[in-house]
């Protein structure tokens, strides 16, 4: 086991320096967009303790309109390769014409969730 | 690059004349800006060189040659662009173009939010339907090497695009799926193959506070249905956070629609452009996820680009938010 930081705790870390120790050093405004953008993205990995129960409900809710079973997910791995099997298996489907009634749905649902990983101040644009 | 390398290249295109400013505004590895102001008889001439950079380009995307010859083309057609002046094969190993320097304001979020440019936004409708109307009908026949839709529709030949630049993603995406799944089931009515922009949105369109001064950024033009043009500022990330002004975040869509079908005797409905809507949505999420790959791939390193594969998020939502409006307004 790894001492503390965790690795949320560790993104924190990093995104805090360069937001306090670097972003005001620097004057080139197309750099100064590139260190916000990495700020961003140490931000998506901060939140990334939300994924594993996304994940989890992911694989349930393409089983559902893939009406299959889910294979065992004891393991972080597992759940990650049940995953992209139900999505590729879905994938696959509507790309030979058949799309499962409530994809829209199931999908919109899962989209929200990586977004609150990703970009939670979006999902905010479709509040109004 | 120094003023003193880069006069000896222009002696023969532009005679007696000294540079008085040269820097680069913009590098990137498709791509540089250099701002250029040359003295000719006591007058400034203010230009911008356009030099390609040293990475691995876009696929689609036209070469400074090309983009330089349909600027001409939309130039001659009174299409409100930089005027070009030169097209040079050859600066320090690279091809450059140079065109006039239009002064105004192009970045998104300034243009839709800042109170000092309301009366060009008041305006922009209207003429952006103006110069679209211009782009469809310049006179392509000299631009053979545009990218066209090889015999089949514009909405076909997107599909079939899209379809093969997401296999080259190589990841499941069934929200991509879904929507191209409908766009190949729902397409309407073709309005013909004409020289398309393919960026036309706020944020390459240059504003003055009144009106709009330059249509920028050609290097994505082909051939292809009008339609696509009209839509692709409609989409939602180019509204920049005015997402309740459909038309790329300053007003309502009905002025510029029937200024566009006045002009162009085209009967452009809603619902049409409501499929180019989607389209445009897949492709900048089939873009985004590209993008992205580029980064993996080790074709472009880039922190921008990677986060845009985490990103497609954003247009998926969006992708099924409109197939559900579509749903609901047609059920």
């Amino acid at each position: 086991m790894q001492p503390r930081p965790n690795n949320p705790e560790l993104a924190t870390a990093v995104r805090e320096f360069l937001e306090t120790e670097i972003m005001p050093t620097i004057t080139d405004a197309r750099l100064k967009f590139r260190t916000l953008v990495a700020m961003n993205a140490l931000s998506m990995l901060e939140r990334s303790g939300l994924e594993e129960g996304f994940l989890q409900a992911e694989a349930l809710a393409l089983a559902g309109l893939l009406e299959t079973d889910v294979k065992t997910m004891n393991s972080r791995v597992a759940l990650d390769t049940e995953v992209l099997r139900l999505n590729t298996l879905l994938s696959s489907q509507i790309r030979s014409g058949v799309v499962p009634s409530g994809s829209v749905e199931v999908l919109r649902q899962i989209a929200t969730n990586k977004l609150r990983v990703a970009s939670p101040n979006y999902l905010k644009r479709y509040e109004t | 690059m120094t003023p003193e390398t880069l006069a000896v290249l222009l002696e023969p295109l532009f005679p007696n004349t000294k540079i008085t400013k040269l820097h680069l505004l913009a590098g990137g590895a498709s791509k540089e800006a250099w701002l250029l102001d040359l003295e000719q008889n006591g007058q400034t001439l203010e230009l911008i060189m356009r030099r390609a950079g040293g990475g691995a380009m876009n696929l689609e995307q036209l070469t400074l040659e090309q983009e330089f010859r349909v600027l001409e083309a939309a130039f001659a057609a009174g299409v409100t662009v930089p005027k070009p002046m030169a097209y040079l094969p050859n600066v320090l190993g690279r091809e450059a173009f140079i065109s006039e320097r239009v002064r105004g304001e192009a970045v998104g979020r300034r243009v839709v939010s800042r109170p000092e440019f309301a009366p060009a936004r008041a305006e922009l409708p209207k003429r952006m339907a103006e110069e679209l109307a211009k782009i469809h009908a310049v006179d392509t026949s000299s631009l053979e090497f545009l990218p066209n839709s090889g015999g089949v529709t514009g909405a076909k030949r997107s599909i079939a695009r899209l379809y093969a630049e997401l296999d080259n993603v190589n990841e499941p995406h069934p929200t991509i799926e879904l929507a191209l799944n409908w766009l190949s089931t729902h397409e309407p009515t073709s309005h013909g193959e004409t020289l398309v922009h393919g960026d036309f949105r706020i944020g390459n369109l240059m504003l003055s506070q009144t009106n709009l001064t330059a249509v920028l950024d050609w290097e994505f033009a082909h051939l292809g249905d009008p339609a696509e043009d009209l839509a692709w500022t409609l989409i939602r990330a180019w509204r920049f956070g005015q997402d309740h002004l459909h038309l790329g975040g300053i007003s309502e869509l009905e002025p510029y629609l029937s200024r566009y079908n006045t002009l162009t005797n085209q009967n452009i409905t809603l619902q049409t452009l409501h499929y180019w809507e989607i389209m445009g949505n897949v492709k900048w999420a089939v873009a985004a996820l590209t993008q992205a790959k580029r980064h993996l791939d080790g074709l472009e390193r880039s922190v921008e680009l990677a986060v845009l594969g985490r990103l497609s998020a954003e247009m998926e939502l969006e992708i099924l938010y409109l197939l559900e409006a579509n749903h609901a307004a047609t059920s």
